[in-house]
C-alpha cells in the first residue's frame, strides 16, 4: 500500500487526505493541529433541556404524564441522539482536517460517557466538544475537566457520591481506565478518591461540589496526606511515575499497532512526560517517527474506517449518515454507547466471523449501487425494492492494462498481496482486459469489490 | 469435510484405531458417543458483579438485615427455604429446579487476592488464572486447542455481540453468533494461509470461520425446531438458540452466553429483581427445553459473575464485593447446597471471604463432564467434591 494512502486511513477516516500527505506529511499534520473548532450549538439540541431546572421541569413533566406522552417525549430524545450521531458522523466525513475528529473519537472511548446512561443529550455534547475543543491540548488538564463534566459525574454514578455514603465508581475509573491502569495504586486509594469526590454533581453548565455532601476528612492519596478535591487528585495522579504509558500504549493503538511494543511505549511515554503531557507534541513525534517505517498491516481497521473509506472510494454522496450510524451499531462500535466504561477493544475485538460477514455484505451492497440497508446487513428475508435503494457509485482508476489497475488498486487498498491473490485478481482482469471496453467499468469494480472483502483489506 | 466423517473414514481405512496419533486417538474414542449422549457445558456470565448475598439469601441471620437496612429481602418474600438459606423471589423456579434435585448452588466462590475491578475479575474467571497471574488464552480456548487439534470452528459456540475471552485459544476453535439464523455466507474456497504477518493471519482464520462455520449450524438448525416456550428476551433468545443447537446435535462441547446489568452501585432493589426475573425465565424455559428432549442429564448449565458485592449496603445499593455463590442446573449433578452460608461474623474489609476457588468447580466440570485432565490447561486446585 501506498504510504500516504495507509496514514490517510490511519490520521483520518479514509483515503481523501492522501495527496496533502505525499506532498507535505509535516505541514499536514500542522495544519490539523491547527484545524478550527466549530463552537456554535447544533440546531437539534435546540428544544433538549440543558439546565438544571430544564430537567427538573421535565421530571415534572414525567411524572404527570400518561403512556403516549411519556413514550412520545422519549422517543423524541432517543431521535435527538441519532441526529447527534449524525452530527459528529457529518463532521468526520467533511473535515478537511479530520484528524481533530479522529483524536476526539479517540477520547470518546477513553472517556466513556453513554447517552444510554447519562439520557441527558445536551451534556453528552457538551462533554464531547470538550473533547474536541481539548483534543490536542493538555492530557492532565484534560482529565480535570473531564471530571467536572455533568455526563462523567452521572455515568459513573458519582451522583450518588455523597458524605457518609461513598460511591467509589468515579474514583476507581479515574485510576483504572483514565490514567495509572491497574497495578499502580491500592485499593485505599480508591476508597480515599471516593471521599475527595464526595458531593461533585450535576450543575448548570458543568459538575459541581455540594458542600453539605463534601467529605472534610483528611485523607491519603497515591502517599500524599490532605484534604483533597477532584483536581488536586488528577495532580497527584500525574505526578507517579507511570503515569505516561497507559496512555501512550492506548494512542499508539488507536493509531498504529494492535499490538504496540513496550519499548516503543517507554520511548514516546517518556518523551510525553518530558512536554508535561502536551498533545500535540507526542503525536507530532510519534507520527513522524513512526511514518518513515515500514508498518503497514499492523491494525485491524476499525467500522468507522471501513465505512467511510468505501464511501470515499466510490464517491457515494447520497450516503445516509443514519445508516451509517446503524452499520456502525451492528459492527460494536456504537458511538455515544459503549457497552461499558472500558470501551471498545479494538484490535481482534474488532472482528468476529458475523462482523466480517457483515462488512462483506456491506461491500458487495455498496458495489451494487444500493444503500446500506436493515435486510441486506442483518441477511433478513423479504422483498426489496432496488429502485429505491439505488445510489450512484464511481471508482477512480487510471486506463492500463489489467496489471498496471490491479497494482493501482493495491496500493490503495491492501497492506499485502502474495501470489495465489493476484492471481485471483487477474481472473477478474483477465490480460486481455480492454480499458475502452464499455463493461470496463464494472469489471474494474467487481475487482474492487473482490479486494474490499480480502482480510488483507481489514488491515492498516 | 467435517470432523466426524473425517475420524470415521480414518477409522476404516486403518482397519483399527491403534494407527491413529494420539491427539486423534483421545477424540476418536469418544466418538461414538458423539452421536448421543455427548455432554455439553452451558456458560451463563452475569455481568457486572452479581450482589449474592441477595441472590441467595442468608434471611435467618440477623447481621444480613443489620447490615442492609435499605435493600434487604425480608424473610417472608424469599423462596425455596433450606437450612437458613433462601433464593430471592425472582428466582422462584430456581427453586423448583433445586426441589427436582436438578440445581445445586456452590456457596462463597471466589479466588485468593480478590480483584474488584470488573475487567480484571472476568479476565481471572475467564482464563483460570491467578490474581496475579495473566493469560492470554480463555480456559475454555485452551481445553479446546487441546481437544481438537486442527481447527473446527464451531466446538465453541458463543452467542453473544462480543468474543468472549473464555473461548479464545491459540485456535479459532469457537466463533461468535449474534443470531445464528443470520448465519447464510455461500460456501467458498476455504485454505487459511500463514503469513508472517500475526494481524494478517487472525483475519484469514476469522474468514475461513465464517464459511466452515455457518454450515454445520444451519444443519443443526435444520434439525431441530423452535419452541415458544422462551421469554422474548435477548437473553431467552440466545439460551433458546443455544437449545436449538442441542437438540440439532451440533456436538459443540461449550455454549456461552451473557448477561449484563448486574452493576448495582445504586436503585439495586428493582435492577436485580429486573434481572434476575430475566435470568430466572430464560433459564427455566431452557431447562424445560431440555428435559423434555431427555438431554437434560448431557447438558450442564453454569450461572456465575466476576464478583459479588460488599455485604454492607451503600445506600439503595451495594459496591464491588468478593466471593458470591454459583450454581450448576442439570447434567446429572447431585442438587445439594455445597459450602457453608455465607460468614457475615468474619468479613475482609467489608467482604465475604471466599471458601471455594472458582477454579475447583472449573476441575470438576472438565473432568466429571468432560472427561478432562483438567492439570493439562494448568488448573491445580483439586475438584470440588459432592457437585457430581
Amino acid at each position: 500500500m501506498n504510504k500516504q494512502n495507509l496514514w490517510s486511513l490511519r490520521l483520518g477516516f479514509s483515503g481523501k487526505e492522501a495527496s496533502m500527505i505525499k506532498k507535505d506529511f509535516s505541514l499536514f499534520l500542522k495544519n490539523s493541529f491547527e484545524s478550527n473548532v466549530d463552537s456554535a450549538l447544533p440546531e437539534l439540541l435546540n428544544d433538549s433541556p440543558k439546565t438544571i431546572a430544564d430537567l427538573k421541569a421535565r421530571r415534572l413533566f414525567l411524572k404527570e404524564a400518561d403512556m403516549v406522552e411519556k413514550k412520545k417525549y422519549n422517543t423524541q430524545e432517543n431521535k435527538t441522539n441519532i441526529d447527534l450521531k449524525v452530527w459528529w458522523l457529518e463532521k468526520m466525513q467533511k473535515e478537511t482536517f479530520p484528524l481533530r475528529e479522529k483524536m476526539t473519537c479517540f477520547w470518546h472511548n477513553h472517556y466513556v460517557s453513554t447517552f444510554q446512561k447519562v439520557k441527558v443529550n445536551y451534556w453528552i455534547y457538551q462533554h464531547n466538544q470538550l473533547l474536541r475543543e481539548n483534543a490536542f491540548g493538555n492530557f492532565r488538564e484534560l482529565t480535570k475537566q473531564v471530571l467536572k463534566t455533568n455526563a462523567m459525574v452521572r455515568y459513573l454514578d458519582n451522583t450518588d457520591n455523597k458524605k457518609g455514603k461513598i460511591n467509589e465508581n468515579l474514583s476507581r475509573e479515574l485510576l483504572e481506565l483514565f490514567t495509572l491502569g491497574v497495578g499502580n495504586y491500592t485499593e485505599e486509594d480508591i476508597k480515599n478518591g471516593g471521599k475527595a469526590l464526595a458531593g461533585l454533581g450535576n450543575g448548570d453548565e458543568k459538575a459541581v461540589y455540594r458542600p453539605k455532601f463534601e467529605e472534610e476528612e483528611t485523607i491519603t492519596y497515591l502517599g500524599k496526606t490532605g484534604n483533597f478535591k477532584s483536581d488536586d487528585l488528577v495532580d497527584i495522579i500525574f505526578e507517579q511515575k507511570n503515569i505516561p504509558y497507559f496512555i501512550t500504549r492506548k494512542i499508539l493503538k488507536w493509531f498504529i499497532y494492535d499490538n504496540p511494543k513496550e519499548e516503543l511505549v517507554t520511548y514516546y511515554g517518556n518523551y510525553f512526560k518530558e512536554q508535561d503531557f502536551e498533545i500535540k507534541p507526542l503525536l507530532y513525534k510519534i507520527f513522524t517517527e513512526e511514518y518513515k517505517k515500514e508498518n503497514a498491516g499492523s491494525k485491524i481497521k476499525d467500522p468507522l474506517v471501513f465505512v467511510f473509506q468505501m464511501i470515499d472510494e466510490l464517491h457515494i454522496t447520497e450516503a445516509k449518515m443514519e445508516m451509517v450510524a446503524f452499520f456502525l451499531k451492528y459492527q460494536g462500535m456504537d458511538l455515544f454507547n459503549q457497552l461499558n466504561v472500558k470501551g471498545w477493544d479494538g484490535g481482534n475485538s474488532w472482528l468476529t466471523s458475523q462482523i466480517l460477514l457483515q462488512r462483506n455484505n456491506a461491500a458487495d451492497m455498496f458495489c451494487k449501487g444500493r444503500t446500506l440497508n436493515k435486510k441486506g446487513l442483518l441477511n433478513e428475508e423479504g422483498k426489496s425494492d432496488p429502485e429505491l435503494e439505488k445510489i450512484n457509485i464511481s471508482l477512480d482508476w487510471n486506463k492500463g492494462n489489467n496489471e498496471q489497475i490491479i497494482d493501482e488498486l493495491k496500493n490503495r487498498l491492501l497492506c499485502t498481496t502474495e501470489e495465489n491473490l493476484q492471481k485471483d485478481f487477474e481472473n477478474i482482469l483477465k490480460y486481455d482486459f480492454n480499458p475502452n471496453d464499455p463493461g470496463a467499468e464494472n469489471a474494474v469494480l467487481r475487482l474492487f469489490n473482490a479486494m474490499a472483502k480480502t482480510p488483507e483489506f481489514q488491515l492498516i | 469435510m467435517n470432523r466426524r466423517n473425517f475420524l470415521s473414514l480414518t477409522g476404516t481405512f486403518t482397519g483399527g484405531m491403534f494407527l491413529l496419533p494420539d491427539f486423534l486417538h483421545a477424540f476418536g474414542s469418544s466418538s461414538n458417543s458423539l452421536v448421543i449422549g455427548e455432554q455439553c457445558l452451558v456458560f451463563i456470565q452475569l455481568n457486572g458483579g452479581n450482589d449474592g448475598l441477595n441472590t441467595f439469601v442468608p434471611f435467618d441471620n440477623p447481621m444480613y438485615y443489620e447490615f442492609r437496612p435499605k435493600i434487604a429481602l425480608s424473610k417472608d418474600d424469599v423462596i425455596g427455604k433450606n437450612q437458613g438459606m433462601a433464593f430471592h423471589p425472582a428466582l422462584k423456579n430456581f427453586a423448583d429446579m433445586q426441589q427436582n434435585g436438578d440445581l445445586s448452588v456452590i456457596q462463597n466462590v471466589g479466588y485468593p487476592e480478590p480483584n474488584r475491578s470488573h475487567f480484571r475479575s472476568q479476565e481471572i474467571w475467564q482464563t483460570a488464572s491467578a490474581s496475579k497471574e495473566y493469560k492470554s488464552e480463555g480456559w475454555l480456548g485452551r481445553y479446546l486447542d487441546f481437544q481438537c487439534h486442527n481447527h473446527q470452528p464451531t466446538a465453541g459456540i458463543n452467542i453473544d455481540t462480543i468474543d468472549n475471552l473464555a473461548l479464545k485459544g491459540l485456535e479459532p476453535n469457537s466463533i461468535t453468533v449474534k443470531d445464528p439464523n443470520r448465519f447464510k455466507v455461500k460456501k467458498e474456497n476455504s485454505s487459511v494461509k500463514l503469513s508472517e504477518n500475526p494481524q494478517l493471519d487472525f483475519v484469514r482464520k476469522i474468514a475461513s470461520s465464517t464459511m466452515e462455520g455457518s454450515e454445520v449450524i444451519q444443519k443443526a438448525l435444520a434439525k431441530s425446531t423452535a419452541e415458544n416456550t422462551y421469554p422474548k428476551t435477548e437473553l431467552g433468545k440466545n439460551l433458546e438458540w443455544i437449545g436449538r443447537l442441542i437438540k440439532g446435535n451440533l456436538n459443540s462441547k461449550v455454549y456461552y452466553s451473557s448477561l449484563g446489568g448486574f452493576d448495582t452501585h445504586d436503585n439495586q432493589l428493582s435492577i436485580h429483581n429486573n434481572k434476575l426475573t430475566d435470568l430466572n425465565d430464560a433459564v427455566f424455559a431452557f431447562y424445560k427445553d431440555m428435559k423434555e428432549a431427555a438431554l437434560l442429564q448431557n447438558v450442564t448449565l453454569v450461572v456465575f459473575s466476576e464478583f459479588g458485592r460488599r455485604a454492607k449496603d451503600n445506600g439503595r445499593g451495594t459496591d464491588h464485593g468478593t466471593a458470591a455463590p454459583m450454581f450448576i442446573i442439570g447434567g446429572q449433578n447431585k442438587g445439594k447446597i455445597i459450602g457453608n452460608n455465607p460468614n457475615l461474623a468474619d468479613l475482609d474489609n467489608g467482604d465475604l471471604k471466599h471458601e471455594i476457588d472458582f477454579r475447583s468447580v472449573y476441575a470438576s466440570l472438565l473432568k466429571d463432564k468432560l472427561t478432562f485432565d483438567y492439570s493439562k490447561i494448568g488448573i491445580k486446585t483439586k475438584p470440588i467434591s459432592g457437585l457430581f
